[in-house]
């Protein structure tokens, strides 16, 4: 307790409650720009916040994260393209609904079920991340090798096209890790005789090439998209007989939302398709779906946002992330020379709950914001393709080159780019690549460090139940299109 | 039945396309990366424990290639799932997106060059006016405000070093 309270003090300064609040606003701001997404502000924002306090720059982050996710369901509702992957879901009822006549109703259903769950996975991060770093301090090399194993394999069901080339963009980051100076032999690996490969490719480059840039080359296709805007002059809050009608839908789409998102590489746009389709499977009224239905909107609005606090759980617990967004949080607190991990919970639990903090703080700060800036958002989506993306690329430099101040990372940023475009283009995901790429260093660290405990004999790892736990879920999780195949025929 | 006679017929029906020229070029590039690992430089065994540096990523190449051979013969899996993988890449290329990657490179190969400001103001200028933007007012108001706006936010309040590049030479 006394650390919760230590962590929510940290975060009571003046200027961690703007910063928190800046977060807030470009989430919604972000999630409600078509084609800009939460995991590329926040790819832009790490090299601008690294001079920060550690605690003031992940909670902003954080706060930009938890607010993004509800941003995107705002056009999704108003002009049927969602902002972000995960309000997907919530576009096949929010915009009939809106069509209906009824936008405000939408809108505010959509914040408040985001709000529920945002705060239930919240309360679930708070008791679940502490046990889960408590039970990850016994391990050992081999046990966290298996973890990060489990978690690339659980990279194959990311959402995209095709699992094996989700497997495969994974793979490739964490080759990519492996370029620079090896650290237990100081040989070089993969460097060209470049000097500024020695160090490594540094991950902001890569993020925000990856993220942004690649987004900048598709939107270069479609840039003269028409679409067509319902009016929202404000959000309308949902009544209480109307609440206590999907009080079943909201509690059950937060508690998968939050267990899917505590999966390693599972994200929020799984957690919402999953909340919707439960919310139909469950409802009494299923014909009404697909055309306004309010069970269509709270399920997938509860399970996205909830995702979004579940993931956070294996990311501060386990140095696991548990989506594309929280691998960005996770890459900016190694930036900040944290260790994210069990150590960090049981060393540093004050600055845990700050995050805790300040996702909470961004909950409420969204639903502000949306009750009185609903109508400004919806107009946000027609700022000129042709104006803003020059814009985002201007940042997308500065935030490369200003992380190391060297015109090599601007290039890197480039090279992302074009390689995230043609990798999409080809059904390979650029959020796999990122987490393998994070994931890359604890993987080596571990493989070697547990061949080293047992004299280069692979099969005797195998003698850790927890390492062949890992391993049979590995196991299960690369297998599953086949199982989940065999029991849908059933 | 409809007989279609341009279907590819054999092995030709079992590989997709787009995909073995895929394969194709990934595995030239692991071989070529599998090379450069046997450069590495070698390790006596007592300083790398065992774990030569180069193991770790042969281990990965290996993985990958193995991955790497499915990937032409996927499309057989994915259409039982009703996903199509060519939907993305049934059309070229557009010419507006490989004139913006030439332009985008151009600027960032000038940029050493043109100095921060004028990289930034370049690229305000001919993303717009490539992309179609012909409203006057708007691309002035556009090409003089968010470059001072950015220069201003950047390079004053938070700091930044901009090189002055070409506006150095002017100044001097």
């Amino acid at each position: 307790m006394e650390d919760i309270i230590k962590g929510i003090g940290l975060l009571l300064e003046f200027q961690n409650i703007l910063l928190i609040l800046s977060g807030v606003l470009i989430g919604v701001l972000v999630g409600a720009l078509p084609g800009l997404s939460s995991p590329m502000a926040i790819a832009l924002l790490i090299p601008f916040t690294i001079s920060l306090d550690p605690v003031a720059a992940i909670a902003m982050m954080a706060a930009l994260y938890c607010a993004g996710t509800f941003g995107g369901s705002i056009t999704a509702i108003l002009i049927n393209a969602p902002g972000a992957p995960p309000a997907v879901a919530t576009a096949l009822d929010g915009y009939p609904m809106a069509k209906n006549g009824e936008p405000g109703r939408a809108l505010g259903l959509a914040a408040v079920s985001s709000v529920f769950g945002g705060i239930f996975s919240l309360i679930i991060f708070i008791f679940a991340a502490p046990l889960l770093a408590k039970l990850a301090l016994e391990f050992g090399p081999a046990e966290y090798f298996g973890l990060a194993v489990f978690a690339l394999s659980m990279l194959a069901s990311m959402s995209g096209k095709s699992s094996l080339r989700n497997l495969i963009s994974g793979l490739v980051g964490v080759l990519i890790g492996t370029i620079g100076i090896h650290l237990t032999t100081g040989v070089e690996r993969f460097t060209f005789d470049i000097p500024d490969l020695e160090e490594g490719i540094h991950f902001v480059p890569v993020l925000i090439g990856l993220f942004a840039v690649s987004e900048l080359f598709k939107q270069s296709e479609k840039l003269n998209a028409v679409v067509e805007r319902i009016q929202a002059k404000a959000l309308r809050l949902p009544t209480l007989f109307e609440l206590k009608k999907l009080k079943y839908t909201i509690l059950r789409s937060s508690g998968i939302g939050t267990f899917i998102g505590i999966l390693p590489a599972e994200g929020s746009t799984v957690a919402a398709i999953i909340g919707y389709n439960e919310a139909r499977r469950w409802s009494k009224d299923k014909d009404n779906f697909g055309k306004g239905s309010p069970e269509g909107i709270v399920g997938p609005e509860a399970a996205n946002n909830a995702a979004a606090g579940g993931a956070m759980v294996p990311t501060l617990a386990l140095g696991i992330p548990g989506s594309g967004s929280t691998a960005l949080i996770l890459a900016a607190l190694i930036m900040h020379g944290f260790r994210p991990g069990p150590y960090l919970i049981s060393e540093t639990p004050e600055f845990v709950y700050a995050i805790f903090g300040a996702m909470l703080i961004a909950n409420l700060g969204f639903l502000f914001i949306g009750l009185v800036g609903a109508k400004f958002f919806s107009l946000v989506a027609f700022i000129p393709k042709k104006l803003l993306w020059p814009a985002v690329f201007i940042f997308s430099m500065i935030g490369s080159y200003s992380f190391a101040s060297s015109m090599f990372d601007v290039w890197v940023m480039l090279a992302a780019g074009l390689v995230g475009y043609f990798m999409d283009r080809h059904g390979f995901s650029a959020a796999p690549l990122v987490m393998g790429l994070i994931l890359g260093k604890l993987v080596e660290e571990s493989f070697s460090q547990s061949m080293i405990i047992h004299d280069n004999n692979f099969f005797a790892l195998l003698e850790s139940p927890v390492v062949l736990l890992f391993f049979v879920l590995t196991f299960l999780s690369l297998s599953s299109p086949f199982w989940t195949r065999y029991f849908s025929k059933k | 039945m409809i007989n279609n006679k341009n279907a590819p017929k054999g092995l030709g029906a079992l590989l997709n396309k787009n995909d073995t020229i895929i394969a194709i070029l990934l595995t030239l590039i692991i071989a070529f990366l599998w090379f450069e690992t046997t450069k590495f430089e070698k390790v006596p065994d007592l300083f790398s424990n065992n774990i030569p540096p180069e193991m770790f990523p042969q281990i990965l190449l290996i993985i990958i290639l193995g991955m790497v051979l499915i990937i032409p013969f996927e499309h057989l899996f994915l259409k039982k799932s009703g996903k199509d993988i060519d939907s993305s890449r049934k059309k070229p290329v557009e010419i507006s997106t490989i004139g913006t990657m030439v332009i985008l490179s151009t600027i960032i190969a000038s940029s050493q060059i043109l100095g921060a400001a004028l990289t930034i103001i370049a690229v305000s200028i001919s993303l717009p006016i490539y992309w179609g933007e012909r409203r006057v007012k708007v691309l002035i108001s556009y090409i003089i405000g968010f470059p001072l706006f950015v220069i201003v936010l950047f390079n004053i309040i938070l700091g930044v070093h901009f090189e002055p590049g070409l506006l150095e030479l002017i100044k001097n």
